[in-house]
């Protein structure tokens, strides 16, 4: 049988071989993307249902930014448990670990891949959300502003959540496991985005003159978070994904 | 580099233990084997055989002692020694929901081949599965999963293979594939397999180890060994029991 000529290892390459291949595999499955979605959906219908008992007596603006990020904690964490679930099975995680890859490039493939589905289940989800919470109040800031706090949200989560389902992968309780670390880890991190999106949706009803200040001041903090967190995950992932 | 890229061993085994918690999986294990050589492990459930396969391929780190593999040490040369061993386990290692050949493109992306499209193509011929390059793996029987896990573990080329239970669940004709895939590539590469097959694995051995508690019972050269005694003592270490 013919040799493979030897070759120079490309962390590029691997990260994005792995990227590729979850996403068609997620493609091909729909698994994840269908049921992040179906879940999101539900989580808001139950909303729907809820508040339409205050019978306009109360603005849902003051707690719209809370409930979305809610429906994004709620859904991603579904989505977390999945992708490593799929590298558990077959024993896939083990053949990437044999293979001569640096660890941190298994993280920021997998982390990537979640964060662009988190991101594909947004663009459905958030639409939604404002039609049913906000079309009568609309936002008082623009729409990019409200994205690039979704944007920053959904890498932490997707880091740290990549991080977290990776240590809880292999523990009997997983899906119990990772709610319960994934909340009081990220706590920080959804304090800021919720508190910079309700600057964004509700302007200076809440932040009296200085919504736009609040908002970036959250979105810095926010911001921060990510990269201390993934640069947490960076250094730990060896260490974590080996154990 | 390794230190001794000259050596003609395969395996260096030093004083090699692992403990998890109380209980000692292999204890002040010390062996070697050359270069070229067939290793088969035999012992009873819980002998330690596992976890010396995972240790030696480095999915696995010793408590103490010391192993190095090819002349790299399993510890701190893991990286480069992975681009030079190939596995091959009674689990397929593989992605159900991509194709045949997505598999083997994804192993050859992650192990950077260079031009990998006719050594995938020749490997998919040699385990008869050419035909089948398009379907999803999902679809495919034991046997089909094991001749391809054979082809992913020899995509790279490597100088070692460990087989873990190769023949473990394969039909008659899956096995002659894989016996005959082992004898193609026999004089090129060392192996390591575990096996509870007797006769099997001292069919294809160049050395024996038999272990049992976690500790070395028998090494010998297959030339050495009488196979009557060889299969009493065996007999016996299965009724000692785990470590």
């Amino acid at each position: 049988m013919a040799e493979s000529t030897h070759r120079r290892m490309s962390s590029w390459r691997q990260f994005t071989a792995i990227l590729r291949k979850d996403i068609v595999m997620e493609l091909r499955t729909k698994e994840m993307l269908t049921s992040m979605g179906l879940y999101a959906f539900l989580v808001l219908l139950i909303y729907y249902l809820a508040l339409s008992q205050a019978n306009g007596g109360f603005n849902v603006g003051y707690i719209a930014a809370g409930l979305l990020w809610l429906a994004i904690v709620f859904t991603s964490l579904l989505g977390l448990n999945r992708s490593l679930v799929h590298e558990k099975d077959q024993g896939c995680l083990d053949a990437l670990l044999l293979s001569p890859i640096d660890r941190p490039v298994i993280f920021f493939g997998k982390a990537v891949g979640n964060l662009i589905f988190l991101l594909i289940v947004e663009v459905l989800v958030v639409p939604m959300f404002y039609f049913l919470f906000l079309l009568k109040t609309g936002l008082v800031g623009p729409v990019w502003m409200l994205a690039l706090a979704l944007l920053v949200g959904s890498i932490g989560i997707a880091g740290m959540g990549t991080m977290l389902a990776t240590m809880s992968v292999n523990t009997k309780g997983k899906d119990f496991i990772l709610a319960v670390l994934f909340v009081p880890i990220m706590f920080p991190l959804l304090y800021a985005v919720v508190a910079a999106s309700t600057a964004v949706v509700m302007g200076d009803a809440v932040f009296f003159g200085e919504w736009a200040k609040q908002y970036w001041q959250s979105l810095g903090l926010a911001a921060g978070y990510d990269t201390i967190m993934l640069l947490a995950a960076y250094g730990l992932y060896e260490f974590i994904i080996g154990a | 580099m390794p230190e001794n890229t000259s050596t003609d061993l395969a395996l260096e085994v030093r004083e090699l233990s692992r403990t998890f918690g109380a209980r000692k999986a292999l204890s002040n294990v010390t062996f070697d084997v050359p270069r070229g050589a067939f290793l088969s492990i035999f012992g009873p459930n819980g002998a330690g055989k596992t976890t010396m396969l995972k240790i030696l391929s480095t999915l696995g780190n010793p408590s103490s002692g010391t192993a190095k593999v090819l002349g790299y040490n399993v510890v701190d040369d893991s990286v480069e020694l992975r681009e030079h061993i190939g596995f091959i386990s009674h689990n397929p290692l593989l992605y159900p929901d991509l194709t045949a050949e997505e598999n083997l493109e994804f192993f050859a992306e992650i192990y950077c081949l260079e031009n990998p499209k006719e050594r995938i193509r020749e490997l998919l011929t040699a385990v008869e599965l050419d035909h089948r390059r398009l379907d999803l793996v999902s679809a495919f029987s034991r046997g089909m999963l094991q001749r391809l896990s054979i082809a992913r573990a020899l995509l790279h080329s490597p100088e070692i293979i460990f087989l873990d239970e190769p023949y473990s669940g394969l039909d008659p004709h899956a096995m002659d594939i894989l016996d005959s895939l082992i004898a193609q590539v026999r004089e090129q590469h060392t192996f390591v397999m575990v096996s509870h097959d007797l006769q099997k694995g001292l069919e294809l051995c160049s050395h024996a180890l038999i272990l049992a508690k976690g500790k070395v019972v028998l090494f010998e050269e297959h030339g050495n060994i009488d196979e009557a005694e060889f299969s009493a003592l065996y007999r016996q270490t299965v009724g000692m029991g785990v470590s």
